[in-house]
């Protein structure tokens, strides 16, 4: 089956089967390795990206049901060169102890802070819950979202991302 | 003449005046009284417990599943601020912690129990009946002790309650006194000699602590429960309550040894598993003494065992098939079965893996079978997560995954070619209401 994809506001087209996982989509047709496969069964959240805004699991997301909604990588949010707001709070804190989960952790922490640029501490603890890291690097993790909201809601509207 | 007879007609009237305010008074009177309880004085310490009194308390207020509303964040237990729902606003539960400023620190054992059998807090305001304090009404002053001895010896916490959010007029706390004399009775549990000590046990603990009716049977308008329909199916959490009588909805007979496990474990192989409020119950029910668990089982079933026997795709289970080529429904079968395919069918199908642990397959998910689809659309949404570090059954969540239309048309395949049923027809508006 074809389909044709939005990631990080480039079309891409795909020939696989219908019930293929977004995942392997992103990372072996489209060389998107940011996400990452952990479980395979939508508990860690090490593959998680965004889906029209929300944050979702790719490992369980067919391809067949994405069809024009736009999907956000962490590729999409900045590069080596030129990290994101996230992602430069991410290596401020020193956030990744193996990294494995980041990207995941990364990209849920995105879809709060474009609801909720001033989330409380305690919003952020309950948004990130799905995500599970196994080093233990929860609090830097923490820390690395409050950063980042910080410095979003310094700046105007419009400049987030 | 015509003056004599205004004077007397102003006579009448101010008699008639007379009256009018004394039976006004006499009414406010009687209002004061429904309405009005006075505060009952603090105690400067807590009194000292003996641990066995403690620890019955402990399976007292497993079974009371007090903790499904007291408790939000498991490392603050008890400290209250959990959102109940209700059709007159949302109650927060508050902080039952013996924290002196803002739990019940300052109660006396007396205050404790007028808030327990009669919903009136140590201060005098009446509490609103999203505390089962109808059912509480009905215990042995024994459990109601364990319960303060138990209450009273946790930590305490700073968690001061949370305004509620009431719509006009139920912000008005004294109005509560006329719902308690339509529906507040404090008559206890009477055995019933024909039947077994255990389902007496049973119906005690059912009654008076687990307070299953409170979701099992549905309310009248005023919030109270119908009794005429005991047992009927309610709602709890906009999820619909599955009936426990001869109209449960579940597509299998139910054994008692599978509600037994299914009230300690949240799983009952092959037939259900436990899913939105229901888990909390579950949870705590883990906690308390296995026996009365037992007991709760074989009264439950009692009522259970009441539905007959039905010949349902559940005795069937196996993959769900495609839709028919003549369904007149045909472009939206064929779509869910598409998102059943690719989605749900892992875990929930032929495929089943050692990882889909007790996922069932779906022609014997009670859920399909309900009267309406709010609890199926809440399973595909938010799924089924364990509690915080605790192993247990899980489903994803595909709120996020899949579209209304999808979600639509995945619940619609499922009721009728997983159920053999006819569509929901609120079934759409349901799926978009649920969104917002």
């Amino acid at each position: 089956m074809n389909y044709e994809l939005q990631v990080n506001g480039k079309r891409h087209r795909v020939d696989t089967d219908a019930d293929t996982p977004l995942l392997y989509v992103l990372r072996d047709d489209l060389q998107l390795n940011g996400a990452k496969f952990g479980c395979g069964l939508g508990q860690c959240g090490a593959c998680t990206v965004m889906l029209d805004g929300a944050p979702v699991m790719s490992c369980i997301v067919p391809v067949s049901v994405v069809g024009a909604r736009p999907v956000r990588t962490v590729e999409g949010l900045g590069t080596v060169d030129k990290p994101g707001v996230l992602q430069q709070a991410f290596i401020d804190e020193q956030a990744a102890q193996c990294g494995y989960c980041i990207a995941g952790m990364i990209m849920r922490a995105q879809a709060l802070l474009d609801k909720h640029p001033s989330p409380t501490d305690e919003q952020i603890r309950s948004h990130m819950m799905p995500n599970l890291c196994r080093c233990g690097t929860h609090m830097r993790i923490l820390r690395a979202v409050r950063r980042a909201a910080n410095t979003f809601s310094r700046q105007p509207a419009g400049g987030r991302s | 003449m015509e003056q004599a007879g205004r004077r007397r007609r102003r006579g009448h009237t101010r008699r008639r005046l007379g009256w009018l305010s004394l039976v006004a008074a006499l009414l406010g009177i009687v209002a004061v009284a429904i309405m009005w309880r006075p505060a009952l004085a603090p105690i400067a310490a807590a009194p000292r417990f003996e641990p066995g009194l403690v620890e019955r308390g402990a399976r007292v207020a497993a079974l009371g599943t007090c903790a499904a509303c007291h408790t939000v964040d498991p490392a603050r237990p008890f400290a209250g601020g959990f959102p109940i729902e209700t059709p007159f606003g949302t109650v927060y539960s508050t902080n039952i912690t013996p924290d002196a400023r803002t739990g019940i620190g300052g109660w006396s054992e007396e205050a404790f129990t007028r808030a327990m059998r009669e919903g009136v807090s140590r201060d005098g305001h009446l509490l609103y009946p999203a505390f089962p304090y109808n059912h509480y009404a009905r215990l042995e002053q024994d459990d109601v002790r364990a319960l303060y001895a138990y209450f009273m010896t946790r930590p305490p916490l700073d968690a001061p309650a949370r305004k509620n959010e009431m719509t006009f007029p139920f912000g008005l706390r004294p109005l509560v006194g006329f719902w308690n004399i339509l529906y507040l009775s404090d008559e206890p549990v009477r055995p019933d000699p024909k039947q077994s000590a255990e389902w007496n046990r049973g119906a005690y603990v059912a009654d008076a602590l687990a307070h299953c009716s409170a979701c099992h049977t549905p309310r009248t308008r005023l919030g109270g429960p119908d009794d005429k329909r005991f047992f009927d199916g309610g709602e709890a959490e906009d999820w619909y309550v599955p009936a426990l009588n001869a109209k449960s909805p579940s597509p299998l007979p139910w054994s008692r040894d599978h509600l037994a496990a299914y009230l300690r474990t949240g799983i009952a192989p092959g037939h259900a598993a436990a899913g939105g409020p229901m888990q909390g119950v579950v949870e705590n029910l883990r906690q308390a003494d296995p026996a009365d668990v037992e007991a709760l089982a074989t009264y439950i079933h009692g009522y259970l065992a009441q539905a007959p026997a039905r010949d349902t795709p559940a005795r069937r289970p196996g993959s769900l098939p495609p839709p028919k080529p003549d369904d007149p429904d045909l472009a939206r079968m064929q779509l869910g079965h598409q998102v059943y395919v690719n989605a749900c069918a892992r875990c929930h199908d032929a495929g089943r893996t050692e990882s889909s642990g007790t996922a069932l397959q779906l022609q014997q998910a009670v859920a399909l079978y309900d009267p309406d689809p709010r609890s199926l659309i809440h399973l595909v949404r938010d799924g089924i997560a364990p509690p915080d570090g605790e192993p247990a059954r899980w489903m994803p969540g595909f709120g996020a995954i899949l579209t209304d239309e999808q979600t639509v048309a995945l619940a619609a395949y499922l009721r009728r070619y997983g159920a053999g049923q006819p569509v929901w027809p609120e079934l759409e508006k349901q799926v978009r209401k649920g969104k917002q």
